[in-house]
């Protein structure tokens, strides 16, 4: 798995990814969201009626951050990210749209 | 009306470090007296909020600041005559620059008598791997308003619903208030609007409510994370928790201080 900022170039930007839907963990069960191109992952399990954790869906407060289990995502912003949640493979849903075909699981039972 | 008390009162000397709870304080329009006088500011951080705090190094909520100049930094020495003489109340003096000298002992237990020294960010440099300086101002870098305050209730209601104990210090207020008569564990909540006179001078306006970020996963004395509490929050209570008053009557605000409903 892997995440990255969107600015950073080369492989694995979102014009890559052909993901249509990915698994998601919450309250220790797990779904299968449908994911449009262009849709965050979190955009993508509300849409889904799913109660994914989220407040300020810009990056800010963290509220949204998920194990990111397999796959790959690029964020426009990791700002409420630390340092040591990026080395854990944590990212923040409202900010990660998929950036690759390999399959995408988010855990958000941290 | 009194609706509560002033549990404790604390004042965090450096933004993101550990705090310290005071017997009494000064709030001013900007805040109280002693906090939040310094930050660490990071060169890669968000233009918007550059701090570097326990959300980008856990540990920092870990590090002790403390004032070398101890009581002199609690009360203005002339605040009472500011009162007495001079209606509708003067600003007082605050002390001079040096007594607002911090000393910054680390998790590690390495103590820098002044955290202006050099040596303080050199070594926290090598510890983050980012460029930071210190930034220093007497009347306080707050993020969003000049007094913060949480119920007792609230911090046990969200520990009873998480199934786990949930330091009050998570939240970082300036007052912790216990509520009389109440139901509503998150009654603060209900007051943004109204007005509060707290001790015998402090009138606040409750302005609006807290909105959390990661600072309150951490646990005050140990780092350790629990970002199901702010999933919690975020998903039973619009993320919010404690509010945010501004100040409309300076005054001084003592533990044990009855708050009043005006």
């Amino acid at each position: 798995m892997s995440s990255s900022n969107q600015s950073d170039s080369g492989a694995g930007s979102p014009a890559d990814a052909t993901v249509q839907s990915f698994r998601l963990t919450l309250d220790s069960e797990n779904h299968i969201v449908p994911i449009a191109a262009g849709e965050t992952l979190l955009e993508a399990a509300l849409a889904s009626g799913i109660d994914a954790p989220h407040t300020c869906t810009e990056g800010r407060c963290g509220t949204c951050m998920a194990w990111l289990r397999n796959g790959d995502v690029s964020m426009a912003s990791t700002r409420a990210l630390s340092k040591r949640n990026t080395e854990r493979g944590y990212v923040l849903a409202c900010q990660a749209r998929p950036s690759s075909s390999a399959p995408i699981w988010l855990d958000f039972d941290l | 009306m009194q609706i509560g008390t002033i549990e404790s009162v604390w004042r965090y000397p450096v933004k993101g470090m550990r705090g310290e709870e005071i017997p009494h304080t000064y709030t001013a329009f900007t805040g109280l007296m002693g906090d939040r006088i310094y930050g660490v500011v990071a060169s890669d951080g968000d233009p918007g909020h550059p701090w570097h705090t326990g959300r980008d190094q856990e540990e920092f909520v870990l590090y002790k600041a403390r004032y070398n100049s101890g009581e002199e930094l609690l009360l203005p020495k002339n605040l009472d005559a500011t009162y007495d003489e001079w209606a509708p109340g003067i600003d007082p003096i605050y002390p001079d620059t040096d007594a607002f000298k911090v000393n910054v002992e680390t998790p590690e237990g390495v103590t820098y008598d002044d955290i202006e020294d050099p040596a303080f960010i050199a070594d926290l440099e090598k510890i983050t791997g980012r460029s930071l300086r210190v930034h220093v101002t007497q009347r306080g870098q707050f993020d969003a308003r000049p007094v913060s305050l949480i119920s007792l209730s609230a911090a046990a209601k969200l520990g009873e619903d998480l199934g786990m104990e949930i330091d009050k210090r998570r939240f970082r207020a300036n007052f912790y208030v216990e509520w009389d008569d109440q139901d509503d564990p998150f009654y603060e909540l209900s007051l943004v609007g109204k007005t509060l006179k707290i001790g015998d001078c402090l009138e606040v306006a409750i302005v609006e409510r807290d909105p959390r970020c990661t600072m309150i996963t951490l646990d005050p004395d140990t780092a350790v994370a629990t970002p199901k509490l702010l999933q919690h929050l975020g998903r039973n209570h619009g993320g919010d928790a404690g509010v945010f008053a501004a100040v409309l009557q300076r005054g001084r605000v003592n533990k044990g201080d009855p708050i009043f409903l005006k």
